[in-house]
């Protein structure tokens, strides 16, 4: 086989500008694996919507894959995959979704973070973690959802939103705590589908990915 | 042409601005052969204009009036028909965009613009990528469905059947990622040298006239809210 298989996902490091290194070293080139990877994560991201919706679901699960690529090649990777994800979703659906471009960074970076601190190492981490993506992720969806779309975005957050409202709750605290009630139960959900994926892979093939194998690390 | 018009939709005034700027491509969209995109727009928009109608629209506050058997209030229903005209427009629009897209085009376009080809690649290849994950995701539903799995009963039931039919697919796509990296690899598409096209797109004077014009009417829009 060949061995310029067995790379890992970034074949070289590149400037390492100020921060916690794991989050902000920057790749100098490409990599071919990258460009594997990418696309099908993107792609896992909108397919799970699907399942979702057979399930009947109050949850998006649509960062499966932007946290899989963070989780195994790093933030840099993770962001262009969420933003790929996002602008794919504007591409197809409208330009208003591109409003939500920042949570996708957001949880990209918070998912390496997860990673490099073995975040996806067992269940209780995973949900830990995912609840904490949740939590910061759902106040900054809950600030876009105000200001851009009016508390209306979609189906299910903005059934709860209008459920709180008619109970008499303002807008705006209806719209934060039915972002932070979808958004903590979907990024949970979330980071335990990846940690398990990420456990049941094996050693082999996960060894391609450095980041990856710390992810899981006992 | 979209991006101009997307952001004209929250510069524009409302609720007149948004619901003219809604009507404008109503009738664009037809004219540049894209019509599907109205239909398509709507079924994205409706349950986006009823909820904006019921939160806004119905249960607003402040000064109301009769529509019907509806009391509604006057503030929440005007906001409510900017939005609408917004969402109306910028859907629309965008998926007009997505139905006159040509990949290869786009990657002709991209390198004759000297681009990086993994940025136009990405881009392109997840495009092609969807359609083949839902296609895989639906076999992967019929045959978790054959073997018994249960997709019904409370959301505790519902949710346990996530894995089952999440795994197989991110591990299939997982294990695919070696043989795709040999084939880029073999290609060069990581490699950062230029390309040269074969076929450029041409870019005619009056595309440029177009987009210079689309331009300058956002610029006036933006000074024009800074100034008003």
């Amino acid at each position: 086989m060949d061995s310029r298989n067995h790379r890992p996902a970034w074949p070289a490091r590149g400037a390492a500008v100020w921060g916690p290194p794991i989050l902000m070293e920057l790749p100098s080139s490409v990599s071919a694996r990258l460009l594997a990877l990418i696309p099908p994560a993107v792609a896992i991201n909108v397919a799970i919507g699907r399942i979702v919706a057979e399930l009947h679901l109050p949850v998006y699960l649509d960062a499966v894959g932007t946290v899989l690529v963070s989780a195994l090649a790093g933030p840099v990777a993770g962001i262009v995959t969420g933003l790929i994800g996002q602008v794919l979703t504007a591409f197809i659906s409208g330009y208003i979704w591109l409003a939500f471009a920042p949570i996708q960074v957001i949880v990209a970076l918070l998912a390496a973070g997860a990673a490099a601190r073995a975040g996806f190492r067992g269940v209780p981490a995973s949900l830990a973690w995912g609840g904490l993506v949740g939590l910061i992720g759902g106040v900054a969806s809950a600030a876009i959802s105000y200001v851009a779309f009016k508390g209306v975005t979609s189906g299910g957050v903005t059934a709860v939103t209008t459920i709180l409202v008619s109970l008499g709750l303002g807008l705006a605290p209806a719209v934060t705590v039915s972002s932070l009630l979808t958004d903590v139960a979907d990024k949970a959900i979330t980071f335990l589908i990846v940690g398990v994926a990420l456990r049941s892979l094996p050693v082999r093939m996960r060894g391609r990915y450095p980041l990856g194998q710390r992810a899981v690390r006992r | 042409m979209a991006l101009a018009i997307s952001m004209l939709a929250f510069l524009l005034p409302g609720p007149r601005g948004p619901l003219l700027l809604y009507a404008v491509t109503l009738v664009a969209m037809p004219i540049a052969g894209v019509g599907r995109a109205i239909r398509q727009g709507l079924f994205i928009c409706l349950p986006l204009w009823f909820f904006l109608f019921l939160l806004h629209g119905v249960l607003g506050g402040g000064p109301t009036f009769g529509v019907g058997p509806f009391a509604l209030s006057r503030d929440g229903a005007e906001l409510a028909l900017t939005q609408a005209g917004r969402f109306g427009a910028i859907i629309t629009v965008s998926l007009g965009f997505y139905h006159s897209f040509d990949a290869s085009r786009f990657l002709n376009a991209a390198a004759a613009k000297r681009w990086p080809l993994h940025l136009s690649y990405l881009f392109v290849a997840t495009l092609h990528a969807v359609p083949a994950f839902l296609a895989r995701t639906a076999s992967i539903l019929e045959a978790q469905r054959a073997r018994g799995l249960r997709f019904g009963g409370g959301p505790v039931a519902r949710a346990r059947a996530v894995l089952p039919l999440t795994l197989p697919l991110i591990l299939g796509a997982l294990a695919e990622v070696d043989e795709r990296t040999h084939a880029l690899d073999m290609r060069g598409v990581a490699s950062t040298r230029l390309r040269t096209p074969l076929m450029a797109p041409k870019d005619s004077v009056l595309d440029r006239v177009v987009r210079w014009l689309l331009w300058l009417t956002v610029g006036a829009a933006v000074v024009w809210r800074m100034v008003g």
